[in-house]
C-alpha cells in the first residue's frame, strides 16, 4: 500500500486511501447484486435477440406472472435469510394455503375475503410457531422449519388428498386483469417494492437485519430474541401464503403437494440475487432479480426449444455462479481490510 | 455418569423405537410377526444407508441436499446401462459408485475451499444432476433392473434379506470409522469446532471433502439397491430420501450444528421413521396423518435433545444446588 | 457529591472471580481514570455499569437512585454511555443507522427519518469535533480506527451524564488521541462524568482529574492526580506479590537456535521482528495490549499470514497453517489465548482432546489403538495431575484443569518449540504454580519456551530473556537477571522521543 507501512498502528487509520478505495469497496459490496443484474442482463439479451417482442408490455405482464409466486415466496425467504436463519416451512405453508383456497372460497365474495385473511393469519401464526420454538427451545431453524413443514404439508393433505379443488371465477380473473396496459401481477409487485421500501427502513427491518449480522450486539441493546423471531418467521409465513394466495389465481385449483417445488427456489432466488446465507447482507430487489433470472431460463430454454429438462442445469450452474462469485468477493474485501 | 449423559439423545432414539414397536402390537397384532419385522426392517435399510452418508456429513458441519438426484441418477444409470442383463453390473456398480463419490468429492471442495455454504453448494449439485438425467433419459427411463440388483434388494439368504445383510455391514463399518479410526476423531473435532480443530493441526480440509465423499457413495448404493426393489428406476425415486436421510439423522440424535451424534443413532431413527409408515395405514391414517406424525416425532425428539431441555431436566434432578459444574458462560475478559 | 457509587460489587465466572469487593466513587464534572493491569477487574466492572454484565452481589447508586442494568439500553436510559474496546457495533449496518440504532428518528408510518438522522449525524459530529467520518458507509467497511470513532459517535448521540471510554484510544491514531482526549476534558467541563480506562499513563496524567487503581479483582486506591506520582500508581497496580508461585530460575539455555526468526511482518500489525530463541530457553514476550504479542504468535504457529523468515532447527519453515508448525518431530505447538474457541473442544473428553493433535500417529491397520491411547492420556493425566477421568468432557474442569489438558495435548505432539500465550491467565494461584514449574522443567530437557503473559510479574519471574512489543515492533530487549516490571513497563509504554 502506501509508504505509512512502516508505521503500522497509524496506517491503520490512514485517510486518503480510504477515499481512493471507497468506489473498489462500494463495488465489492455489491458484487453479488452486481453479478446477478449482469446475468439478468445477458439473459433478457440472448432471449431478445432469439425472440420476436421480447421487449413489450405483454411480454413483461406475462413474465411477471411466471414469477409472482415465486417472488413473494422468496420475499419471506429473503427476510429470514437476513435474519440469518432458514425457512423449509414455507412450502407446507404454499401447500395448505392453495387448498384451502379451493376448498372453502365457495363462490360468496365475502366468504372468500374471509378465507383469504384467514389464510395469511394461518400461515403468519405457523411461522410465529416457529420462531417460537426457535427462540425458547434455542433449536436450529432448519430443522423446527423442516419438521412444521411436514405437519403443515400434511394438514394440507388431509384437507385435500390430491390436486383438485376450484376457486371462484372472480378470483381467477385477478390474474388476468390488467390496469393502464400492465397486468395484476405487475401492480402487486410494484406494491412488493413499495412494501419493501418502507420495510427495510422501519426500525422491524432494521433490527433483524442487524440481528443477522451480530446478534450478540442487538441482543445486548435490549431487544427480545423472541420478538424478533417471531415477526422474521411470521412474515416469512404471510408472504407464503400470500403466494399461496397468488398461485390459486395461475392455477386455478389447490394442490397439496406444490409447495416444495418453492422452498429450494425461494432460497436460490435469493442467494442469487446476493443475499448472504450467514445474515444480515442483501435486499429484496436483489431476490426479485433472482426469481426473473430462474424464471427467464424457463422462457430461454422454451424459446431455444431445446428439452425443458436443461432448465435445472442452468438454474443450478447459475446458482453456482453467483454463490461463487460472493465468496470470492468476501474473501478479496476480507483480505484488503485485515 | 457422563457416558450415558452424552448418549442421551442416542438412547432416547432407541427408547422411542422400542415404543413404538409396543404401540404397534398393541394395534395391529400381526406387526411383531417375523415376516412383517421383516420387511419393516428392509424399507428401513434404504433410509439407513442413504442416512450413512448423510450422518457422516452432519457430524462434520454440513447438510447433504444433493442426496435425491444422486440417489435417481445411479438408480436411472443403472438400469439403463445394465438393460435388464447381469453381466454389465460389474463394470457399471462399481463405475457408478465412484462416480456418486466424485460428486461428493465435488460437494466436498466447493464447501472446503472455496467456503460455498453446504446448503447452496448441494442444492446446485442437486438440481444439476437432475437436470443432467432428466436430459439424459428424455423424461422416460425405460429398462428394468437386471435381475443380480433384484435380488440384492428383494433376496434372501436364509432367513436374511440380502439388502438387510449388505446394511448390517455398512452400519459396523460406518460405526468402526466414526468410533476407531483418526478420520471419525477428526470428523467430530471439524463439526465441533473448525478453528480448534484447525489450530490442533487436523486435517480439516480432507476431513470434510471425505464425509461429502462417502455421502456421495452411500446415496448411490441406495439408488442401485432401490431398483432393485421397485424392479425399475424412475424419476424422483429419490426425493423422498432427503427429508427421511436428514429426519432420521436428526431423530437418531445428532446435532444439526454438527460434532455429535453417531450412526448407531441413525439406525434407530430410520427403524422410527419405518415404523411410523408401517403403522399408520394399521390405524386408517392417511398420508396426511403420516406427514404430521413425522413432524411432530422430530420436533418432539429435537426438543428432547436440546440444550433448553437438558437445562431443565438438570435442575429438576439437582434442584438446590446452583450453578456448579455448568459448562456454558463466559470466563471474565 | 459522588454522582456514582459502588460499593462491594462482585463477580464471579464460574469458579474465577472477576471482581470482588470493587469499590467505586466519582464526582459530576470530572475525568477519572481507572487503572490496573490486564486482568485486574476494571473490565469486569465497567461491564457491570454498561449494562453488559451483571453483578453477583453489590451496590451502585446514580445520584443517590439505585442503579440496576440488565442491558446497554437500560445503561443508556440512566445516562451511562460506554466505547468499549470489543465493539458492540453491527457490521451490516451503516455508520449513521449504527449510531442510532433502536433510537432512530421515525416518520409517522414508521419508517427512519433519513434525512432527519442524517442531519443528527452531522450535528453530532460537528458538535464533538469528530474527524472526517463517511457516515453512509457500511460498518465493516471501516478501519478500526473509525469503528472506535463510531463507537464513540453512538455513545455521545445518547447525550450521556457518565461516559465510559475503555482504551477508546488504543486503535486511534495520534491526532485522533488528541482529539479525544480534548473532548473527555471538555465533556467533564460541561458537567458530565469522563470514566477513562487507558494504560498509557501519559495520557490519565494529562486529562484525569482523579484515577482508581484496581488490582486482583479489587479497587486498592484512589488519589487526586496531581497528588499522585507514577511510581506509586504502577507500584499500586503491580502490588506486592508471592513470589513462591515461581519457581528458581536458572537457565538452561544451550547456544543452540530452536528458532531463528528474521524480519518478521504481520499486515500492519507486525513489522520487522527479530528474536532468536534458543534450546533451553525461556523466552519472555511483554507488551501492552494490542501492541502485535498476538499477531506475533499466530504467525510463529501458521495461523495468520506473515512475511518474512523463520528457521526450525536451522531449517527454514513454510507455515502456511498449524499443520505445518507441528509437522514431525520437534515442531512447533501453542498454547492459544482463548481455551475455549481455540484450544479445546469443550463438549468432549479429556481423552479425545488430549490426542486429537496426534491421533493418527497410534493408528495399526488404520484403527486407532484404544489401549496405546488410554495408556498415553494416563500418563498425562497422571504426569500434569489433572483432577478429572480421562472421559469427562473438559467443559466441566475447572480452567486450571482445562489449561493442563491443552499443555498435555502440546506435548503429546512431541513439538519442541512451545508458544505459549498467557498460559497462566485466568486460573487459579496452585495450578499457576504448577504451570511456571512445569516450564522450567521443560525448559531443563530441551525445551525451547516463547512465553507471553499479560502479567508482568509472571515474565519478570519465569523468562530467561524479555522482549517488549511496542507498536508491533521489538521495542528491546531485555535480559531475564535483574529485570524489574517497571523496566519492561517503561519499555512498553513511554515512546521514545524520536518519531
Amino acid at each position: 500500500m502506501t509508504a505509512s507501512n512502516s508505521r503500522p498502528l497509524e496506517s491503520v487509520a490512514s485517510r486518503p486511501a480510504l477515499h481512493r478505495d471507497a468506489l473498489r469497496t462500494a463495488l465489492s459490496d455489491r458484487a453479488p447484486f452486481l453479478v446477478a443484474c449482469a446475468m439478468a442482463l445477458v439473459l433478457i439479451a440472448i432471449y431478445g435477440s432469439l425472440r420476436e417482442g421480447v421487449f413489450t408490455l405483454e411480454e413483461i405482464n406475462l413474465d411477471t406472472a411466471a414469477a409472482m409466486t415465486l417472488i413473494l415466496a422468496a420475499t419471506g425467504q429473503t427476510i429470514v435469510l437476513l435474519r440469518g436463519g432458514i425457512d423449509l416451512s414455507i412450502g407446507g405453508v404454499i401447500s395448505f394455503g392453495t387448498v384451502l383456497a379451493a376448498t372453502k372460497f365457495g363462490d360468496d365474495p365475502a366468504r372468500t375475503a374471509l378465507w383469504s385473511v384467514l389464510i395469511g393469519l394461518i400461515g403468519f401464526g405457523v411461522g410465529a410457531i416457529n420462531g417460537l420454538l426457535i427462540t425458547v427451545l434455542k433449536l436450529q431453524p432448519f430443522l423446527v422449519t423442516l419438521a412444521t413443514w411436514s405437519i403443515v404439508s400434511g394438514a394440507a393433505l388431509l384437507v385435500l388428498p390430491t390436486d383438485g379443488g376450484s376457486l371462484p371465477s372472480t378470483w381467477m380473473a385477478f390474474g388476468t386483469a390488467s390496469i393502464l396496459g400492465l397486468s395484476t401481477s405487475v401492480w402487486l409487485l410494484v406494491l412488493l417494492c413499495g412494501f419493501w421500501l418502507w420495510f427495510r427502513r422501519t426500525r422491524l427491518g432494521i433490527s433483524i437485519r442487524a440481528t443477522g449480522s451480530n446478534e450478540r450486539s442487538v441482543l445486548l441493546s435490549g431487544v427480545s430474541p423472541l420478538s424478533i423471531n417471531v415477526a422474521t418467521f411470521g412474515l416469512s409465513g404471510l408472504f407464503a401464503a400470500l403466494a399461496a394466495l397468488y398461485l390459486t389465481t395461475q392455477t386455478g385449483a389447490g394442490s397439496p403437494t406444490i409447495g416444495k417445488d418453492y422452498i429450494l427456489p425461494s432460497v436460490a432466488a435469493a442467494v442469487i440475487g446476493g443475499i448472504s446465507l450467514f445474515g444480515g447482507r442483501g435486499g429484496l430487489i436483489g431476490t426479485i432479480i433472482g426469481a426473473f433470472i430462474l424464471t427467464i431460463i424457463g422462457n430461454l430454454v422454451f424459446v431455444l426449444s431445446v428439452s425443458s429438462y436443461w432448465q435445472p442445469i442452468v438454474s443450478g450452474v447459475i446458482l453456482l455462479v453467483s454463490v461463487l462469485a460472493s465468496s470470492i468477493a468476501e474473501t478479496s474485501a476480507r483480505r484488503s481490510l485485515s | 455418569m457422563p457416558n450415558i449423559q452424552r448418549h442421551r439423545a442416542i438412547l432416547l432414539a432407541y427408547l422411542g423405537m422400542i415404543v413404538l414397536l409396543l404401540l404397534t402390537s398393541l394395534v395391529s397384532p400381526g406387526f411383531l410377526a417375523a415376516a412383517h419385522l421383516r420387511s419393516t426392517a428392509v424399507l428401513a435399510a434404504f433410509i439407513g444407508i442413504v442416512a450413512l452418508g448423510q450422518t457422516f456429513v452432519i457430524i462434520g458441519g454440513g447438510i447433504d441436499l444433493s442426496v435425491p438426484w444422486v440417489l435417481n441418477a445411479a438408480a436411472v444409470l443403472v438400469t439403463m446401462i445394465a438393460r435388464g442383463q447381469n453381466e454389465p453390473l460389474l463394470w457399471a456398480v462399481p463405475l457408478i459408485l465412484a462416480a456418486g463419490a466424485l460428486v461428493g468429492t465435488v460437494n466436498g471442495l466447493g464447501i472446503a475451499v472455496f467456503g460455498v455454504p453446504p446448503i447452496i453448494m448441494t442444492l446446485a449439485v442437486n438440481v444439476i444432476l437432475q437436470g443432467g438425467i432428466l436430459v439424459y433419459t428424455g423424461g422416460a427411463p425405460t429398462a428394468s433392473a437386471p435381475p443380480a440388483i433384484q435380488f440384492l434388494a428383494v433376496g434372501r439368504i436364509g432367513p436374511l434379506p440380502v439388502v438387510l445383510g449388505i446394511w448390517i455391514v455398512l452400519a459396523v463399518a460406518a460405526s468402526i470409522l466414526l468410533s476407531k479410526t483418526a478420520f471419525g476423531r477428526y470428523l467430530y473435532a471439524v463439526g465441533t469446532s473448525r478453528t480448534v480443530a484447525e489450530f490442533s493441526g487436523v486435517p480439516t480440509l480432507r476431513t470434510t471433502v471425505l464425509a461429502f465423499t462417502l455421502s456421495g457413495f452411500s446415496a448411490a448404493l441406495a439408488g442401485i439397491l432401490l431398483t432393485g426393489y421397485s424392479a425399475q428406476a424412475y424419476l424422483g425415486m429419490g426425493d423422498p430420501y432427503l427429508f427421511t436421510s436428514i429426519a432420521a439423522v436428526a431423530i437418531g440424535g445428532a446435532s444439526i450444528l454438527g460434532g455429535s451424534g453417531h450412526y448407531i443413532g441413525t439406525v434407530a431413527g430410520a427403524l422410527v421413521l419405518t415404523i411410523l409408515t408401517g403403522l399408520l395405514p394399521a390405524l386408517n391414517l392417511s398420508n396426511g396423518a403420516l406427514l404430521i406424525v413425522y413432524g411432530a416425532v422430530i420436533l418432539v425428539t429435537v426438543s428432547l435433545a436440546s440444550e433448553t431441555m437438558s437445562d431443565i431436566l438438570s435442575i429438576l434432578r439437582r434442584p438446590v444446588r446452583s450453578g456448579a459444574g455448568k459448562v456454558r458462560g463466559g470466563e471474565p475478559t | 457529591m459522588d454522582v456514582l457509587q459502588a460499593v462491594n460489587i462482585t463477580k464471579r465466572y464460574g469458579g474465577i472471580t472477576a471482581l470482588s469487593d470493587g469499590n467505586f466513587h466519582a464526582r459530576a464534572g470530572e475525568v477519572h481514570a481507572l487503572l490496573g493491569e490486564n486482568g485486574a477487574g476494571k473490565s469486569t466492572f465497567i461491564q457491570i455499569l454498561a449494562g453488559a454484565v451483571r453483578p453477583d452481589s453489590g451496590n451502585i447508586t446514580i445520584d443517590g437512585a439505585p442503579y440496576r442494568a440488565s442491558n446497554t439500553r437500560e445503561a443508556q436510559a440512566a445516562g451511562i454511555g460506554a466505547v468499549f474496546q470489543e465493539l458492540s457495533l453491527i457490521p451490516d449496518l451503516t455508520v449513521e443507522e449504527n449510531i442510532w440504532f433502536r433510537c432512530e428518528p421515525l416518520s409517522s408510518i414508521g419508517t427512519v427519518k433519513a434525512a432527519a438522522m442524517r442531519a443528527a449525524t452531522r450535528d453530532l459530529l460537528a458538535r464533538y469535533r469528530f474527524p472526517e467520518l463517511r457516515v453512509d458507509q457500511e460498518l465493516r467497511r471501516l478501519t478500526l480506527a473509525d469503528r472506535q470513532l463510531v463507537e464513540i459517535a453512538k455513545a455521545l448521540a445518547r447525550s450521556p451524564s457518565i461516559l465510559i471510554l475503555d482504551e477508546a484510544t488504543s486503535a486511534l491514531a495520534s491526532s485522533e488521541t488528541e482529539w479525544l482526549l480534548g473532548l473527555a476534558k471538555r465533556l467533564a467541563g460541561d458537567g458530565a462524568l469522563v470514566i477513562y480506562i487507558s494504560h498509557r499513563l501519559g495520557e490519565v496524567r494529562r486529562i484525569a482529574d482523579r484515577v482508581t487503581v484496581f488490582r486482583n479483582g479489587s479497587s486498592v486506591s484512589a488519589y487526586d492526580t496531581a497528588k499522585v506520582d507514577d511510581e506509586t500508581i504502577i507500584a499500586d497496580m503491580l502490588g506486592r506479590r508471592m513470589d513462591r508461585l515461581y519457581p528458581v530460575r536458572r537457565s538452561t539455555a544451550t547456544e543452540r537456535v530452536a528458532l531463528r526468526v528474521r524480519d518478521l511482518g504481520v499486515h500492519h500489525r507486525l513489522t520487522g521482528v527479530n528474536l532468536d530463541l534458543r534450546e533451553g530457553e525461556v523466552l519472555g514476550v511483554a507488551a501492552l495490549q494490542g501492541h502485535g504479542q498476538r499477531e506475533l504468535f499466530q504467525a510463529l504457529f501458521g495461523v495468520s499470514r506473515s512475511q518474512g523468515r523463520v528457521e526450525l532447527w536451522g531449517r527454514a519453515m513454510t507455515l502456511r497453517s498449524p499443520r505445518d508448525a507441528l509437522a514431525g518431530k520437534a515442531g512447533i505447538a501453542l498454547v492459544p489465548e482463548d481455551r475455549r474457541n481455540h484450544g479445546l473442544l469443550i463438549s468432549k473428553s479429556v481423552r479425545e482432546n488430549l490426542t486429537l493433535s496426534i491421533i493418527a500417529r497410534f493408528t495399526r491397520f488404520g484403527f486407532t489403538d484404544a489401549g496405546r491411547e488410554r495408556a498415553l492420556v494416563a500418563e498425562m493425566v497422571n504426569f500434569l495431575r489433572i483432577k478429572a477421568t480421562a472421559e469427562q468432557p473438559v467443559g466441566t474442569l475447572s480452567g486450571g484443569n482445562q489449561q493442563k489438558v491443552i499443555f498435555g495435548k502440546m506435548l503429546l505432539t512431541e513439538a519442541r518449540v512451545l508458544l505459549l500465550y498467557d498460559p497462566a491467565r485466568g486460573i487459579d494461584v496452585g495450578t499457576k504454580g504448577e504451570i511456571f514449574q512445569l516450564m522450567r522443567d521443560l525448559a531443563a530437557k530441551g525445551y525451547a519456551i516463547l512465553f507471553y503473559s499479560s502479567d508482568l510479574a509472571e515474565i519478570v519471574h519465569v523468562a530467561d530473556r524479555v522482549a517488549v512489543l511496542r507498536n508491533g515492533r521489538v521495542a528491546a530487549v531485555l535480559d531475564g537477571d535483574g529485570v524489574t516490571e517497571r523496566d519492561i513497563l517503561r519499555a512498553a509504554m513511554i515512546e521514545r522521543e524520536a518519531a
